[in-house]
C-alpha cells in the first residue's frame, strides 16, 4: 500500500472540474502535486501545455521531475466534451478528440513510464466516462476517445501487472463540471430523474475515487470502476 | 480514511456476516478501525468469533443466515443493542465443488441458500432500519466465479452470479432511498475457501497457492485486507457515487467484466 502523502503526482486536466478536484485531494493527502493544462492551475507546480502534444508534455513531465522528484502517480483528467451528429464530426474534430483523450494518455504514459518501470513501482490513473461503458447519443467521436482510454487502461494493465505499476481507470457519471455547459441535455431534469441518484456525480466523489484507486486500490489491475449516480448499471 | 488513518465510519452500525474468519474477519476489523460499531456474525459462537468480537470491539450477532427467521431476529437484537444497521456487508458464503451431475442436490441448493438467499433475508431484514434512518450501505461479497464461470462450481458460481444481479436491481430499486447496493467480484484471495479449490483440484493448499499466484497477471493472490479496504471504500460516503456497481480487484485475472 502506498502511504498518503508521500510522492509527486502528475495530473493532467488540473486547472478545473474533475482534474482540479483531484489535484486538491492529493495535494491534501501530503502528495506534491504538478498540474498540467492548456490553463492555469492552482498546483503546486503549474505547467501549461496541450496533452495532444507529445513533446510538450514530455517536457512537462521532465520539468515536473527536475523541480519535485520522480512522479509516481500520474491521472490523466485532460479532456472536453462536444455534441454533434455523426455527419457533423469533421477531420479535425474527430481528430481532436482522440489527440487529446487517447493522445494526452498515451503522450503522458510514454513519458512517465520509463522511470516507474525502472523504480519496479508506480500508479497511473485514466480518467474515462460512463458514456464510455455504454455509449452515448450525438457524442460519438467522445465516446469513441474515452472507450479508447477503457482499452487503453485495461491493456496497459494487464502488461504492466507484472512489473509493479498499477493501471486504473475512474469512468465518472455525468458529473457536475465546466464540460457540462448550462443547457446540457445531461443537466435537464428530464434526464436526472432517470439516475436512481437523481443527481449529477460531483467532482469530490471521482476525486475520492481515485484517491481509493491510489491509496488502497492495490489488486486492481487494468480495471475500470465507475461512480456514476446509477447511470451505467 | 486510507488505511484507517482517518475515522470516515465513526459511530456507523455495521453488520458483517460470516465474519469469524477470513474476509469477513479483516473487513470487520477494518469497519471498526473506521469507526464503526460492528456486529459480528457467524453460524455459532467459536473462540475465534470471540476474537473478532474483542478486537472490533463489537458484539457477536449469531444466526444461520439461511434462516430467515433467525437472520430477522438477529437483526431485530443488533438494532436493539447498537441501532438500526447503517452498514450492512453480506460476506458470509458456502462453497461446495463436483461435476455438475453428480453434485448432490441438496448440497447444490445449500450454495444457492447460504449465498443468495441469506444475502436477501439479511437486506430484507436490515431495510426497515435503514429506511428509518434515510439511508444506508449494503455491500455484498460476490465472487469472480459469479462472472466467469468455473468448471465444478455451477452452484456456487450460480449463487454469486445470482449476487451480482441482485446488487444491480437492488442499486436501481433502493438508490432513490440513499440506500446504496454494490458489490465486489473479488479474485483469487488467500482466505479459507482455498481450500476448497485445493482439495476439488487434488493439490495441498501451498501447491493451490502457488498457481494461482503464478498464474495472477500481478503475481500474487489477494490479500483479504486489500478487499477489507475496498468494502470500507464502498461502505462510507467517499463512494457516495457508487449504484449498482460490481467491483474486480483480481490482479488482472479476469478479462470478463462483471
Amino acid at each position: 500500500m502506498i502511504g498518503p502523502g508521500n510522492g509527486v503526482a502528475f495530473v493532467t486536466g488540473a486547472a478545473s472540474g474533475i482534474g482540479a478536484a483531484i489535484a486538491d485531494r492529493l495535494a491534501s493527502r501530503g502528495w506534491r502535486v504538478a498540474g498540467l493544462d492548456l490553463n492555469s492551475c492552482d498546483t503546486e507546480l503549474a505547467l501549461q501545455a496541450d496533452v495532444a502534444d507529445r513533446a510538450a508534455v514530455a517536457a512537462a513531465i521532465e520539468r515536473a521531475t527536475s523541480e519535485l522528484g520522480p512522479i509516481s502517480l500520474l491521472v490523466t483528467a485532460a479532456g472536453y466534451y462536444e455534441m454533434l451528429p455523426i455527419g457533423e464530426i469533421d477531420d479535425e474534430r474527430w481528430r481532436r478528440m482522440l489527440a487529446v483523450h487517447l493522445g494526452g494518455v498515451a503522450n503522458a504514459c510514454w513519458a512517465v513510464l520509463p522511470r516507474m518501470l525502472a523504480a519496479g513501482s508506480g500508479t497511473v490513473v485514466t480518467i474515462s466516462s460512463e458514456l464510455a461503458l455504454a455509449g452515448g447519443d450525438g457524442d460519438a467521436h467522445y465516446v469513441a476517445a474515452k472507450g479508447a482510454i477503457v482499452g487503453f487502461t485495461r491493456s496497459l494493465g494487464w502488461e504492466l501487472a507484472p512489473t509493479g505499476v498499477r493501471v486504473n481507470s475512474v469512468a465518472p457519471g455525468p458529473a457536475d463540471t465546466p464540460l457540462l455547459v448550462p443547457d446540457s441535455p445531461w443537466r435537464a431534469p428530464s434526464y436526472l430523474e432517470t439516475l436512481p441518484l437523481g443527481r449529477l456525480v460531483t467532482p469530490d466523489e471521482v476525486a475520492d475515487t481515485v484517491l481509493f484507486l491510489v491509496e488502497e486500490g492495490t489488486y486492481f489491475a487494468g480495471q475500470t470502476i465507475s461512480p456514476n449516480a446509477g447511470a451505467v448499471i | 480514511m486510507a488505511a484507517g488513518d482517518e475515522r470516515t465510519l465513526e459511530g456507523r452500525i455495521a453488520l458483517v456476516s460470516g465474519a469469524g474468519q477470513g474476509l469477513g474477519r479483516q473487513i470487520a476489523l477494518r469497519l471498526a478501525a473506521e469507526g464503526a460499531r460492528v456486529a459480528v456474525n457467524d453460524r455459532r459462537v467459536t473462540p475465534r468469533v470471540e476474537e473478532v468480537v474483542e478486537a472490533t470491539g463489537g458484539i457477536a450477532a449469531i444466526a444461520d443466515v439461511s434462516d430467515p427467521e433467525a437472520v430477522a431476529k438477529m437483526v431485530e437484537q443488533v438494532e436493539a443493542d447498537l441501532g438500526p444497521l447503517d452498514i450492512l456487508v453480506a460476506n458470509h458464503a458456502y462453497m461446495s465443488m463436483a461435476p455438475f451431475v453428480e453434485h448432490d442436490a441438496d448440497d447444490w441448493w445449500r450454495n444457492v441458500e447460504v449465498n443468495l438467499s441469506g444475502t436477501f433475508f439479511l437486506i430484507r431484514a436490515a431495510l426497515p432500519g435503514m429506511r428509518r434512518s434515510g439511508g444506508g450501505r449494503i455491500v455484498i461479497i460476490a465472487s469472480e466465479f459469479g462472472v466467469v464461470g468455473w468448471a465444478n462450481a455451477t452452484a456456487y458460481a450460480c449463487s454469486k452470479a445470482g449476487l451480482i444481479s441482485l446488487t444491480k436491481t437492488l442499486g436501481r430499486e433502493l438508490g432513490p432511498e440513499s440506500i446504496s447496493v454494490n458489490a465486489i467480484a473479488p479474485g483469487i484471495m488467500d482466505t479459507p475457501q482455498l481450500d476448497v479449490d485445493a482439495a476439488d483440484a487434488g493439490v495441498s493448499p501451498e501447491e493451490i497457492r502457488r498457481r494461482y499466484a503464478a498464474e495472477s497477471p500481478i503475481g500474487r493472490i489477494g490479500d483479504p485486507r486489500e478487499m477489507a479496504a475496498l468494502a470500507a471504500f464502498l461502505a462510507s460516503e467517499r463512494a457516495s457515487a457508487f449504484v449498482g456497481q460490481v467491483l474486480q480487484p483480481n490482479g488482472g485475472t479476469t478479462r470478463a467484466l462483471a
